[in-house]
């Protein structure tokens, strides 16, 4: 028998059947796609293995349709799996697609008795934690209305805050933080790390990398229905980062009237921190034109680190353009260069678009206290120095 | 088109599932029955200006119907009774079995946004239409009683059967519960169907009128509706101070046990599926 708190997934298969049976008196579709889907079987999940111990951490990412969710419902006990074995010991706080079974007829505070005892939780222990769960959703007295008159944030907040203050052995999170503000969201966060600190064990599904990485100790890729990478975090994290910067890399860019044929970032070779750095373009043109060209950086997503701009005189054919980046605030590791180019209208002749990816070396960045994310990494020079206050506090 | 390659047979996930553990399992959620009960009826009166009244209206306003309508059509032959006490100690329980059936059949399907999301015996749900409906029967009960006292009949010491009747009674709406709510979220042609069966389901059952077969065929009557020999049970001792027909009671009984052990085993087997398809 496994400890409360375990979670287990043994080469767990799950598959759907896509579309469904033909009905009496159907018009016979004539789309031939449609037809030939009707009554296919498609596997969501596909050898699965998933095993937590009491206390721990995973995050699951991976794109939409990979099987998340689905992989959540059967750890929840909700969902069978077709083959495999799957086992979840203790109660499960799950909010799976926001606002966990929250009852629109029922005002906020009968929800909350309702959800306590789907939990199965005895009607005083939630009463004890009645006014936490009120707290932390921030409903104040909107708690004696009914839920159909929540907005989608207050039903999310009491979804969340039910699921995490009934002190459930097993917390599943599935993307539901995405309805909140920043601050609810943040506040949930740490909301997370705390049930972690206090035993539980935390499974959570975000497209929010960095929420995930601040989150969790362990990471799952999942890509149709298929592990892809399991293991540290921040190294599944930044593998799925990078593949998601070869598809966009991949993309195709329609030519414009103004194109980027060749960018490097230095003389080829990694780049030390905290040096100077030439970025050199070589950009042809449809025509002779002033236009606005913008550089960035980033580690792989579309919105960079830093940018700088200049407007600059583009001559028919190719111009060379160097642009030499002082001091470079970079900490170790590999980024990418993005371009794009627009007229002073602030219009596309160049749309935004990853040219060249290059490698940084020197320092890696301090670490950050549980639970805070860093947005983008940039490496800033610090001294320190302590000694006694001069004014001695009484 | 060749599909992709699956799990290997030996994989195969096939859920076990034993009937005393199970039925610990829901006996644990007990509570969670309860608060169901207690959601489905503030749910069901809340924003409505006649609130509770409107559990009594439907067996009452049936009881107009028939009082006015049939009994002037047909000669019924009610043992003496007033007509209208008679068909009301019909309706209460056929009201009780077909509300329950109704509610419990569709409380799955109504209920799949919590079926998807935490883990519990599903039969909490079909389980809280019936504890629900009973509420309403109370209350009808209260009714029935005041009406008696008015038409000036004395409680017979044979209403102490009743209870026993009763146990019978709820054993076969569970079971068809049971079987309604899980078949409904597979063929919800039967949603559609449900209400139709149980309209019909009166006709067949003798809540208007004493429904006169032979001996025989009472006998095998009672296995197809356990509900008749109940019925007529609950007037025996409550109108006219006899014992129930003990035989038959005992063949309805014993219908309604095995279809409650074949409806919970139908229940448990489908419930693996309910959030695929739910």
């Amino acid at each position: 028998m496994l400890p409360e708190g375990s979670v287990q997934a043994e080469r767990v298969w799950k598959q759907f059947r896509a579309g469904r049976a033909r009905r009496l008196l159907e018009i016979p579709q004539k789309n031939q796609a449609s037809r030939k889907r009707k009554g296919e079987w498609l596997w969501a999940l596909k050898d699965v293995n998933v095993n937590i111990e009491p206390g721990h951490s995973l995050g699951v990412i991976g794109p939409n349709g990979s099987g998340k969710s689905t992989l959540f419902k059967i750890l929840a006990g909700v969902m069978y799996p077709y083959a495999g074995r799957a086992e979840t010991v203790g109660r499960v706080g799950a909010l799976i697609e926001i606002s966990a079974g929250i009852h629109p007829e029922l005002t906020g505070r009968e929800n909350i008795f309702l959800y306590g005892s789907l939990l199965g939780l005895p009607r005083r222990e939630v009463a004890t934690r009645f006014d936490h769960i009120v707290d932390f959703a921030e409903l104040g007295d909107a708690i004696d209305r009914q839920a159909k008159f929540f907005s989608s944030g207050m039903r999310m907040r009491l979804g969340f805050a039910v699921a995490a203050f009934l002190e459930p052995n097993v917390l599943l999170v599935d993307e539901a933080l995405a309805v909140g503000d920043a601050a609810f969201q943040q506040k949930c966060l740490e909301r997370m790390r705390e049930v972690l600190a206090q035993g539980t064990t935390l499974l959570y599904v975000s497209h929010d990398l960095t929420s995930v990485e601040a989150t969790c100790a362990r990471g799952m890729w999942l890509d149709h229905g298929t592990v892809v990478e399991e293991g540290d975090v921040r190294e599944v994290v930044a593998a799925y980062r990078r593949s998601v910067e070869e598809v966009v890399e991949g993309r195709d860019l329609p030519r414009g009237p103004i194109n980027v044929m060749s960018a490097d970032v230095g003389s080829g070779g990694p780049i030390p921190s905290h040096e100077d750095v030439e970025v050199t373009l070589s950009v042809e043109s449809d025509a002779s034109r002033r236009a606005i060209l913008h550089i960035g950086m980033s580690e792989g997503t579309a919105a960079p680190i830093f940018s700088v701009s200049r407007e600059l005189h583009f001559v028919q054919g190719s111009t060379k353009i160097t642009c030499a980046l002082h001091d470079l605030p970079l900490p170790r590791g590999r980024y990418v260069l993005w371009v794009a180019v627009t007229n002073r209208m602030r219009h596309h002749l160049q749309s935004w678009h990853p040219t060249t990816t290059f490698d940084v070396t020197g320092p890696g960045l301090d670490p950050v206290p549980a639970a805070v994310a860093r947005l983008s990494p940039v490496h800033v020079k610090a001294t320190w120095s302590e000694g006694a206050d001069e004014e001695p506090s009484s | 088109m060749k599909t992709e390659l699956g799990p290997p047979p030996e994989l195969l996930f096939k859920r076990k599932i034993q009937t005393r553990t199970a039925l610990r399992d829901l006996w644990k959620r007990r509570e969670l029955i309860m608060t169901l009960t207690e959601r489905e009826l503030r749910v069901r009166y809340k924003q409505t200006r006649l609130g509770f009244a409107w559990s009594i209206i439907m067996p009452i306003l049936l009881v107009i119907v028939f009082t006015v309508f049939l009994q002037r059509v047909v000669d019924i032959d009610t043992g003496g009774a007033p007509y209208a006490v008679f068909v009301y100690l019909g309706l209460i329980p056929w009201t009780f079995f077909s509300v329950s059936v109704n509610h419990g059949g569709q409380s799955l399907v109504n209920n799949s946004s919590l079926l998807n999301k935490v883990s519990f015996p599903r039969e909490v749900f079909p389980i809280a239409a019936v504890v629900t409906s009973a509420v309403d029967a109370l209350i009808s009960t209260v009714i029935l009683i005041g009406l008696l006292v008015i038409t000036g009949y004395a409680p017979k010491v044979q209403v102490l059967w009743v209870p026993v009747l009763l146990i019978v009674q709820v054993m076969f709406t569970i079971a068809i519960g049971l079987m309604a709510s899980s078949l409904v979220v597979y063929v919800r042609d039967i949603r559609q169907a449900l209400p139709l069966i149980l309209q019909l389901g009166l006709f067949a059952t003798p809540v208007a009128y004493p429904i006169p077969f032979s001996p025989t065929f009472e006998k095998v009557y009672a296995v197809i509706n356990p509900l008749a020999p109940l019925i007529n049970g609950y007037r025996r001792t409550a109108l006219f101070g006899q014992s129930p027909e003990w035989d038959l009671i005992g063949i309805s009984a014993l219908s309604s046990f095995v279809l409650l052990i074949l409806g919970y085993r139908l229940f448990k087997r489908l419930e693996t599926g309910f959030a695929d398809v739910a």
